[in-house]
């Protein structure tokens, strides 16, 4: 019996150990280690210790929410608009009351009535072999033209229980409609070259084996990939890669972003401001960006240059970043029927 | 005076009890619940759309891993047992050590291996000068890569269930049955095996429930198994309830099987009334005999342990050998007092409970040790949402706020992973013999002293056992831990989870060394117990 008494003595005094004065809590679904330093940062600026706890972004929604009006969430980070959308609708985040950020972000990166932004942007574009597929061939693709029987076997692209898959379909609904999307979409599938595996890099280095022709992947893993950091292998795959941005003649390529809130019942809502307002300063997105190959949410914050030399200035879809969200199970539910895995 | 104290003393192992059955089932009959809310119009969907291949994905995988590792675990244990052969006293533990890496882990590792561009691929086109961009080596993403993947990481739960069994088959009842004529061979299939066959079987429902609620593997691979489904209609369709209700159809599959093994169970009893107990005398091979032997052993160990391991240790050493620094002290530290905390708890439970039984022939009571043992029957994420469900119920009545605390985490480990404890906890009290109970009262020994100073030590190795069967899952442990864990507080697999979701396959091979290291603490401790009480 002694020991019980030990254990629970021990559990409840670290249930109830008590916390900093200056903090705030936060729960993010960017799991980046460079994400930790800027943690950090912020801590020896401001005096505001960061608590963080990451995991998948539904996850930490239901955590929030049985947590209740006694949860200790500041600030939630999750990625994809659609994940923004969601804890939106479920009127979990307060609106972020900062002229700062007003001014720092476009409209398009705001949420409804403030009640999220934009931290970093992510395009989903094509990636090819110049050896294989000439720019000719890509000459004003657009996503919609992927059904076309020329791809057929010929395009590499990951599962659909693939968030960023996910998104695409539900922007292509926005845009086109359900029933044009679904005809769309069994065209699409049949011109994949393989059965979907595999993450977004394992689609890249398919193209540069030639095992593939074509590959959606989101933009910033080719920059990983060049970066060297995942070793050689992968260096010299990304090197024979080049990027095509689809739709530039009409709605832009495909944008999806990893954003923030404030949560309704945040305990520590200014801290929390400052740190959104931190988490937007040039400096720091320039230390997330040029870690993760993502683009900044700020005009004057340019890529990291293995991204930037794939070409800055192309058109970005814009409009349909804020539908994501309400289109996704849809679009969930067009795979499952078109049986895209 | 003394006499109250002892009585009421006497009350709080169950009252003990009944409160840990509480908070045990709670979570679990939260989940049960949402059968009785409405039904989306995802059923429909599913029905129409996936359902029928996940079912059929999820059977195949189970049907192969099931028969992967009662081949791999059942021949081993029984050639390891019963002959002798070069190298058979490495083999007898070190077939054990692919218990040191979960699926997931193996998963990565194998991608790693075989993929197009994959070590062994590269390899092989170096050897014989073959162009960079063939592959030798088949896919590994698919069905048949998922069942070799779990097949080879888990058989060691049947391997070590089978050879403590056959081991604990006394050599009479072979030589009774060589003397009546029966063949080697026929005394395997007739005797042996229909003998371990209980044991067996636990072990086979470990595996297979371990197969069905697994994330991480199917997800790396992109198969569509029942437990990718129930994300997806969490995730993608953000539809929970309907996530849970088949978390809860599922569970409610694994009990009927649970009660279908046991009745079949019934009506095949054995009773051996033989009592000398001589230990099995091996059987000597020489030659090809004993080669052959030696290479069917080797077999798991190079694909379940060592092959893995040296492409773990190769990206960590060119890649991310940084990871260990002090922050990786502190993500070890943290799951090592896990795994230990939940470990004696557990045990400390299991140890109350069958005590309660053993006092008490109770049928309800037994009746609720089994369904608290049924925990591993439901995912460890859906688990983890009937446990955060039960933390909000506390919280609304008490004003508590247990979620993100490490009791939470502890109590889901216990939960997921109680049968581990009891089972082996239920089989050491079995062992010792009841009349020594009654000696003991009879001379006026209280029920205290009872189990404090005859059946504590004589279950000092079940109970050790137990601790590290428990804190070697502990230790492997993520999808609960991302959920419940308090704020800054990292695990092993936690880490090694979030290099993973980063899609950076080779910084995440540093942590997952670091698991299989920690989880090799545990394993090796087992193996010198295990030896130990053979020896004894």
């Amino acid at each position: 019996m002694k020991y019980f008494l030990h254990i629970i003595i021990l559990i409840f005094s670290l249930v109830y150990s008590s916390h900093a004065v200056e903090e705030i809590n936060l729960y993010t679904s960017r799991h980046y280690e460079s994400d930790k330093e800027l943690y950090k940062i912020f801590e020896q600026r401001y005096g505001i210790k960061v608590n963080y706890i990451s995991s998948k972004g539904k996850v930490l929604i239901e955590r929030i929410k049985s947590e209740g009006e006694g949860s200790p969430a500041d600030v939630l980070i999750v990625v994809d608009a659609g994940n923004l959308w969601r804890v939106e609708q479920l009127g979990m985040f307060q609106e972020i009351n900062s002229p700062l950020i007003k001014e720092a972000l476009p409209e398009y990166l705001i949420g409804e009535n403030n009640m999220w932004i934009a931290l970093t942007k992510r395009a989903r574009v094509i990636f090819y072999n110049p050896a294989t597929t000439s720019k000719k061939d890509l000459h004003s693709l657009d996503y919609e033209d992927l059904s076309e029987l020329k791809w057929k076997n010929k395009i590499a692209i990951r599962s659909s229980n693939n968030i960023y898959n996910q998104s695409l379909v539900a922007s292509l609904i926005h845009r086109n409609g359900y029933d044009s999307t679904k005809i769309w979409m069994k065209k699409f599938i049949e011109n994949f070259a393989r059965k979907p595996q595999g993450n977004d890099r394992a689609q890249i280095i398919a193209v540069s084996k030639g095992e593939a022709h074509i590959a959606i992947a989101n933009s910033y893993y080719i920059g990983l990939m060049l970066s060297g950091n995942q070793g050689v292998d992968q260096q010299k795959a990304a090197a024979k890669i080049n990027i095509h941005f689809p739709n530039q003649k009409n709605s832009g390529t495909h944008m999806n972003i990893s954003g923030a809130g404030i949560l309704r019942n945040s305990p520590n809502y200014k801290n929390a401001v400052k740190f959104l307002e931190f988490l937007l300063s040039p400096e720091a997105q320039k230390h997330i960006i040029y870690n993760t190959f993502e683009y900044s949410v700020l005009e004057n914050v340019e890529p990291h240059p293995l991204i930037r030399k794939f070409g800055i200035s192309f058109k970005e879809d814009i409009k349909s970043i804020k539908k994501l969200g309400k289109n996704n199970a849809r679009a969930v539910r067009m795979m499952d029927q078109l049986k895209w895995h | 005076m003394k006499s109250i104290i002892e009585k009421t003393l006497e009350k709080l192992p169950i009252l003990f009890f009944t409160f840990i059955s509480l908070i045990f089932l709670t979570p679990i009959i939260l989940i049960l619940t949402s059968l009785f809310q409405g039904y989306s119009d995802s059923w429909q969907h599913l029905f129409q759309t996936v359902l029928a291949e996940y079912l059929t994905n999820t059977t195949i995988l189970v049907a192969g891993v099931s028969i992967g590792v009662f081949v791999l675990g059942v021949s081993s244990a029984w050639i390891v047992t019963t002959c002798d052969f070069k190298g058979k006293k490495i083999f007898k533990w070190a077939l054990i050590l692919p218990l040191a890496i979960p699926p997931y882990i193996m998963a990565y590792a194998f991608t790693g291996l075989f993929d197009s561009g994959g070590t062994m691929n590269n390899v092989v086109n170096s050897i014989f000068n073959i162009d960079e961009n063939y592959n030798f080596f088949p896919s590994v993403r698919n069905l048949g890569g998922a069942i070799t993947i779990f097949s080879f990481t888990l058989y060691p739960y049947v391997y070590l269930i089978a050879q403590t069994a056959f081991t604990n088959q006394s050599r009479d009842v072979f030589d009774i049955a060589r003397t009546l004529g029966l063949s080697k061979k026929s005394t395997f299939y007739k005797l042996a095996l229909p003998l371990a066959r209980p044991s067996i079987i636990a072990g086979l429902m470990i595996v297979a429930m371990e197969t069905i609620s697994d994330f991480g593997a199917v997800e790396h691979f992109a198969i569509p198994t029942f437990t990718s489904g129930i994300f997806r209609t969490w995730f993608g369709m953000n539809d929970i309830v309907t996530a849970k209700q088949l978390a809860a159809v599922l569970f409610i599959f694994f009990l009927s099987f649970l009660l279908i093994e046991k009745y079949s169970r019934k009506k095949i009893q054995f009773n051996l009334s033989l009592t000398t107990n001589r230990e099995l005398v091996p059987i000597k091979l020489y030659g090809l005999k004993s080669l052959l032997a030696t290479i069917f052993c080797s077999i798991p160990i190079l694909i379940g342990f060592l092959i893995p391991i040296t492409q773990l240790l190769y990206w960590t050493i060119s890649f991310n050998l940084e990871y260990f620094d002090l922050n990786f002290v502190y993500s070890a530290i943290n799951t090592i007092s896990l795994a230990l905390i939940s470990g004696i708890f557990c045990v400390s439970v299991s140890i109350i409970v069958n005590y309660l039984l053993r006092m008490k022939e109770n049928r309800p009571l037994s009746l609720i040790n089994k369904a608290i043992s049924s925990g591993y029957g439901i995912p460890g994420v859906v688990l983890a949402l009937g446990v955060l469900d039960l933390f909000s119920l506390i919280n609304i009545f008490t004003d508590t706020m247990l979620i993100g605390s490490v009791f939470g985490l502890i109590l889901i480990y216990s939960i997921k992973f109680y049968a581990l404890p009891n089972s082996s906890i239920e089989s050491g009290f079995r062992k010792i013999n009841k009349s020594v109970d009654d000696a003991a009262l009879s001379l006026g020994s209280t029920k205290l002293n009872l189990l404090k100073r005859i059946h504590l030590p004589m279950l000092k190795s079940s109970s050790l056992i137990a601790l590290l069967l428990i804190s070697i899952e502990v230790i492997k442990e993520l999808p609960a831990t991302l959920i419940l864990r308090p704020f800054n507080f990292d695990t092993l697999s936690v880490s090694a989870y979030m290099f993973a979701s980063d899609e950076r396959m080779v910084e995440a091979a540093a942590p997952s060394i670091a698991i299989v290291i920690v989880s090799l603490i545990p394993i090796l401790l087992l193996i010198k117990i295990l030896d130990r009480n053979k020896n004894e």
